[in-house]
């Protein structure tokens, strides 16, 4: 594993505002993952793991504390600088699969590079290489609601690299999926940290996906217990 | 995939609501063009090609009072007067119909041609026309429109004198603006009403452009101070005025055409937010990859802009084709003879086709914007 860190977390704190509520999700959390992990967050519901790796990535902001991913302090950056931010440095994968239902999986994929200075012939191949990566080049031509859960998670999983992120965080992606297709997905993520050096950030509840990552953490009323 | 082939997927995802969107728009141009042509058509009507030297005469007090005959040779005497003849409103209805479908005027026929030279027939029905007491003319569309055709007795019921006259079509006449009048003699009129001497107007032709303003300034003051002042104007001022009698038809119908821009806006950003509100979650995904919030507004700006500019596009250009090259008579019953579609018309309509794409997106396409990834990806699908 190798022991560089990708992400860097001091004395993280979120607090949401429900009307006079004040509800801490995360609470002085510190942490750092290396690059080339597979960490997996785990605890109960509402122990504040989405809400850890939404800031991580890039889509929800702390209310204090830092959270530097490659160097760069997210909370700082403003809305574009966000926006480009995550275009170029992470890939998401979503427990609902989250895909566009009226493109196809290859349009799904291709997605994000629309935002790049790629050529159509440049973003056909990345879209065809990392369609392939995940085993559904023959399915590239098909809409989500033509594939199964298993293969539209893949197809996500296909998005979420296809602009080659170092980061790739996952919430919950194997939630919506039998045995099987779980079992699939995972070892995708597996790959992608294994084969092509990327970190890896997934959400889940079962164990028995957190055994396919390099390290778990724990959380639990929004503070780590095993950090 | 391109940017706009990803918009136009957006924008077809639920075809039905699209073309019922793209329908409403059409229907409702259609409409409005429709009304603006309707107003216009209305509030300035078609000058004939005489019309720059003719002037008419009425009674200062209303069109509906009488002037007195004794006025006609007074009025030819003034210099710049070349030819004059009463014009009398006879109000009659045709058979069983309910109202007046054409207008029927009485007048001198040996004047005919020189006051309102673009009614062309042969010289047979203008000889027939001036020799024969009981003849008339009427205009081709309404010839058309009741069949009617030369030697053709006809009988109108009048509902401004107490008779019924018969009277025997010797000419059918063209050429003018709208060609649906009918003329007659005004010493049948005068016979037959029992009231000679009493006319409804005067309608003469000036010598020249340059002696109008004069005839006219000479024609009020002649008869200023007498029993029977009159007001003298051109053809144009006349019918300005005339329309004006109508009261607020421009206000009636800039209200109908507010009320249907008003309405098509609410329909279409109504329709938009809905069309968005389903799809929170999938921009709160586009937001994830890295679309920034500029790009998001500027899908949904796009989307919205180019249902309305279809819907635009066709009740627009239907409204065109229909009114250039339909026969609006018959469309309209004869009520309209010409309906022209023109470009300030057609360039207000697509103003507001465009102007309610981007209105219709705006609260939608900012609540998008605004909308944080975490929030968007709460959204229930």
């Amino acid at each position: 594993m190798a022991t560089e860190p990708i992400v860097t977390i001091r004395n993280l704190t979120k607090v949401y505002a429900q009307g006079e509520i004040q509800v801490t999700a995360l609470h002085e959390v510190s942490l750092d993952i290396a690059a080339g992990e597979f960490m997996t967050l785990m605890g109960p519901s509402g122990s504040g793991k989405s809400t850890l790796l939404h800031i991580i990535a890039g889509i929800d902001r702390p209310t204090r504390g830092e959270c530097h991913v490659q160097g760069v302090d997210v909370a700082r950056l403003n809305e574009t600088e966000l926006a480009d931010w995550r275009n170029q440095n992470v890939g998401f994968v979503f427990q609902t699969f989250n895909l566009i239902p009226v493109l196809t999986a290859f349009e799904n994929v291709e997605l994000p590079l629309l935002l790049t200075q790629l050529g159509r012939k440049e973003r056909r191949r990345q879209v065809a290489a990392a369609l392939d990566l995940v085993g559904l080049a023959d399915r590239m031509h098909h809409l989500p609601k033509q594939l199964s859960g298993g293969q539209e998670q893949r197809v996500a999983i296909a998005r979420a690299l296809v602009t080659d992120p170092n980061l790739i965080v996952a919430d919950e992606p194997t939630g919506n999926l039998d045995a099987h297709s779980a079992e699939d997905v995972l070892r995708a993520l597996q790959a992608l940290r294994r084969d092509a050096g990327k970190t890896v950030i997934m959400v889940t509840h079962d164990p028995k996906a957190a055994a396919f990552g390099s390290r778990s953490v724990h959380l639990e009323k929004g503070e780590l217990t095993n950090a | 995939m391109t940017i706009p082939a990803f918009i136009i997927k957006n924008a077809l995802r639920n075809k039905r609501r699209a073309a019922l969107s793209i329908l409403s728009v059409a229907v409702s141009l259609f409409l409005l063009v429709t009304l603006q042509v309707a107003l216009r058509e209305l509030t300035l009507p078609p000058e004939d090609v005489g019309a720059a030297l003719r002037v008419a005469v009425r009674n200062k007090i209303s069109l509906a009072n009488l002037l007195p005959a004794r006025q006609l040779p007074i009025i030819e005497r003034i210099p710049g007067v070349e030819s004059v003849t009463p014009f009398t409103w006879f109000g009659g209805k045709y058979k069983n119909e309910e109202g007046m479908t054409f207008a029927q005027f009485a007048m001198d026929a040996k004047k005919l041609r020189k006051v309102f030279g673009e009614a062309k027939m042969s010289e047979e029905e203008y000889v027939a026309f001036e020799n024969q007491r009981n003849a008339c003319i009427i205009g081709r569309i309404t010839a058309e429109k009741y069949r009617l055709k030369r030697g053709d007795r006809i009988t109108l019921e009048s509902t401004v004198y107490p008779v019924t006259m018969d009277f025997q079509i010797v000419g059918i006449y063209s050429g003018t603006v709208d060609d649906r009048n009918m003329l007659f003699h005004q010493e049948y009129l005068d016979e037959a009403s029992g009231l000679p001497g009493m006319v409804g107007m005067w309608w003469m032709k000036v010598t020249s452009a340059e002696a109008m303003p004069k005839v006219i300034q000479r024609i009020n003051d002649t008869f200023a101070n007498t029993s029977a002042e009159v007001r003298a104007e051109s053809e144009r001022a006349f019918q300005l005025s005339f329309i004006s009698m109508w009261g607020n038809i421009r206000i009636l119908v800039t209200s109908v055409s507010s009320v249907v821009v008003f309405t098509l806006v609410l329909v279409s950003a109504s329709t938009m937010s809905m069309a968005i509100r389903e799809r929170f979650r999938e921009l709160a995904i586009l937001k994830a990859l890295g679309f920034r919030r500029r790009e998001l507004f500027a899908f949904i700006l796009a989307e919205s802009f180019g249902l309305a500019a279809v819907g635009g596009l066709i009740g627009i250009g239907s409204a065109y084709l229909l009114y250039t090259y339909g026969d609006i008579s018959k469309l309209t019953s004869g009520v309209f003879v010409v309906f022209e579609v023109t470009p300030r018309i057609l360039a207000f309509a697509s103003l507001v086709a465009a102007s309610l794409g981007i209105l219709a997106s705006l609260l939608p396409s900012l609540a998008a914007a605004r909308m944080s990834v975490v929030e968007g990806l709460k959204t229930l699908d």
